[in-house]
């Protein structure tokens, strides 16, 4: 694939599949195994193609085992496509030629890439020989980003030491010292506090601001997608069934009904009297008789009509719904 | 890497693999009390079956000699290849298996050097402070028996080479975890026949000359049995070159191995945990 000026990751048809033994349950099973083995295919990505444009923060999203990570491992070059073609900054990733590798990187919420025994510092350090960092410059980066994440004070503390979120934070100053052009980030707030997750959502938006970097990230936190991101790819069963602005998504038929009734009914008899599931009405916790209804967009007059046919309604507002709900109604198919 | 790159960083690769050395050494300290109880555990075993092998072999024995060695020789020989076996062990190519395995080899892929390297020099840190510790112990012995500070050093070079050919066979070996998730017999099986080739168990010199193509066939004897010949002045210095340059060889095949067999195999890795 040739090199392309405007797009940093271009990806044709991508397809990868995996091959393993099947193990059945019991003793025989496992004879069974040991002289006759089974093998099944599974496929993790089926088909993909996208472009994505230098400098923008795209988020990539899907249920567990949808082929987010499998896709983020193409692309980093850790293992091939079975089939189809992908380039980042114009080098095919699995040649992993050293100048590809330098101008990469990623961040695994679930693996440390930190020395574990040693303080952050002297982990910089190295990263910073293997990179050819200049010191001076290798040095006013450290000062600058362990300021904004705020963990200059910990630099010499051993990585184990530290909390989830102070190890976080390392990992990715770790990853971006270099400057890569394309940082792939997997998961980067997982198990993080709300503020330690936001200090990091800061950090990420303006680093992508100031360096233009590219950034693919994955996360099951919908603030993270929604905050960051101005472009979704949305996997479900290693399809791409989604490739826009995650406002798009949201806006797609579906919105929620804020109603406020003069009495407390139960929720199911308001699903009941809507024809709609259960889990759809939401009770207020600190006004009950305030209710939050999801609903398909093209049909809120009919709702509109059905709630005033049944119940005394002494307010009522139309809302976006959120893309968490929006998401979790497609990953349930 | 271009060369301009290499010229403007000014140091021709070498600040990566210091750092990475002296990350590996820091590591290695930042739990000293296990660092020397695993060198002085490890070095416990051959030498206690060193001692009563000797010692049960001279009580039958009214020659006071055994394969030419007296009982002073075999202790001499026992406390060289305590020395040397310590340089030469490591078990990194079981780390390199189980970095397979678990995906974390992820890690070391995406830096932009070889991750194979990386992991030498990282281990190499940690290995050289038991190879100082060990030529310290190697110097003050110098004092009390024949062995001088020349041909100590002279044989941990050669244990050094025998070092490098230990890593390259054994991450060679480890490739297999590409095709077999669980290599680590393979890795055994290896273990085992460098103990017994090596010379850190009995010195080689007792296997009869017509059997002698059997440990002079692998480069094992290179780890432990040569450097220690050489230390004792048993090897001269032709023979000394000689056999520094067989190591050579030796590098430079299992270089070449090792390229190959990764080359090919890393295609089957898959990143596995996440």
């Amino acid at each position: 694939m040739t090199p392309d000026s405007k797009n940093s990751i271009v990806v044709k048809d991508i397809t990868r599949s995996f091959r393993s033994v099947k193990k059945e349950e019991g003793v025989r099973g496992t004879l069974k195994l040991l002289f006759k083995p089974e093998y099944i295919t599974h496929e993790a990505l089926k088909g993909i193609s996208f472009e994505i444009p230098r400098g923008e923060f795209t988020g990539l999203i899907g249920a567990n085992g949808a082929g987010k990570t499998t896709l983020l491992k193409i692309l980093s070059g850790l293992i091939p496509p079975s089939t189809g073609e992908a380039s980042v900054l114009g080098f095919t990733p699995f040649e992993r030629s050293i100048e590809f590798r330098k101008q990469i990187s990623i961040v695994m919420g679930q693996k440390a890439q930190l020395w574990w025994d040693l303080p952050a510092l002297e982990a910089f350090d190295l990263i910073r020989a293997l990179y050819q960092i200049p010191r001076d410059t290798y040095k006013k980066r450290v000062e600058e980003l362990t300021t904004l994440l705020d963990v200059t004070k910990l630099l010499n503390t051993q990585i184990r030491r530290l909390s989830l979120g102070e190890r976080m934070k390392m990992e990715v100053i770790g990853a971006i010292l270099h400057l890569p052009k394309v940082i792939f980030l997997d998961e980067p707030t997982i198990g993080l506090d709300v503020l330690a997750s936001k200090k990091l959502r800061e950090f990420l938006r303006t680093h992508n601001q100031r360096e233009g970097a590219t950034i693919i990230l994955t996360s099951h936190n919908m603030d993270d997608i929604s905050e960051l991101c101005k472009r979704i790819l949305l996997i479900k069963e290693g399809k791409l069934i989604f490739d826009g602005n995650p406002g798009t998504l949201t806006r797609q038929d579906e919105c929620v009904l804020r109603v406020k009734l003069m009495s407390e009914p139960a929720p199911a008899e308001i699903a009941a009297t809507l024809g709609i599931a259960e889990d759809r009405v939401q009770k207020d916790e600190e006004d009950p008789s305030t209710y939050a209804l999801s609903v398909q967009r093209s049909r809120i007059t009919e709702y509109f009509q059905k709630l005033l046919g049944q119940f005394q309604v002494a307010d009522i507002g139309i809302q976006e719904a959120s893309l968490e709900r929006v998401i979790q109604q497609i990953y349930q198919g | 890497m271009s060369t301009e790159t290499m010229q403007r960083s000014g140091t021709w690769g070498l600040e990566w693999r210091i750092a990475t050395v002296r990350n590996g050494m820091k590591e290695a300290l930042a739990y000293r009390g296990e660092f020397i109880l695993e060198m002085v555990g490890s070095a416990i075993v051959p030498v206690s079956i060193q001692l009563m092998l000797w010692y049960a072999v001279m009580q039958g024995n009214p020659s006071g000699k055994f394969a030419g060695m007296s009982y002073q020789d075999l202790i001499a020989y026992t406390w060289t290849s305590l020395l040397f076996s310590q340089v030469r062990g490591g078990d990194y190519d079981f780390s390199l298996i189980e970095m397979i395995r678990t995906g974390t080899l992820s890690n070391f892929l995406l830096r932009p050097v070889g991750p194979v390297e990386f992991l030498y020099f990282k281990s190499l840190g940690e290995k050289s402070l038991t190879v100082a510790f060990c030529f310290g112990l190697g110097l003050l012995s110098c004092l009390f028996t024949e062995i001088t500070p020349l041909h100590l050093t002279m044989g941990l070079f050669l244990a050094l080479l025998g070092n490098i050919i230990g890593y390259l066979f054994g991450a060679t070996l480890a490739a297999i975890a590409f095709y077999w998730e669980n290599a680590f017999a393979a890795l055994m099986v290896k273990n085992m026949m460098v103990a017994l080739l090596c010379g850190e168990l009995i010195p080689l010199s007792v296997v009869p000359e017509k059997y002698s193509f059997v440990w002079r066939s692998t480069p094992f004897y290179l780890f432990v049995y040569g450097p220690a010949q050489v230390a004792l002045g048993k090897w001269d210095y032709l023979v000394f070159f000689r056999e520094t340059g067989i190591a050579c060889l030796w590098i430079a095949a299992l270089s070449i191995l090792l390229h190959l067999t990764w080359r090919i195999s890393i295609r089957r890795y898959q990143g596995l945990g996440g």
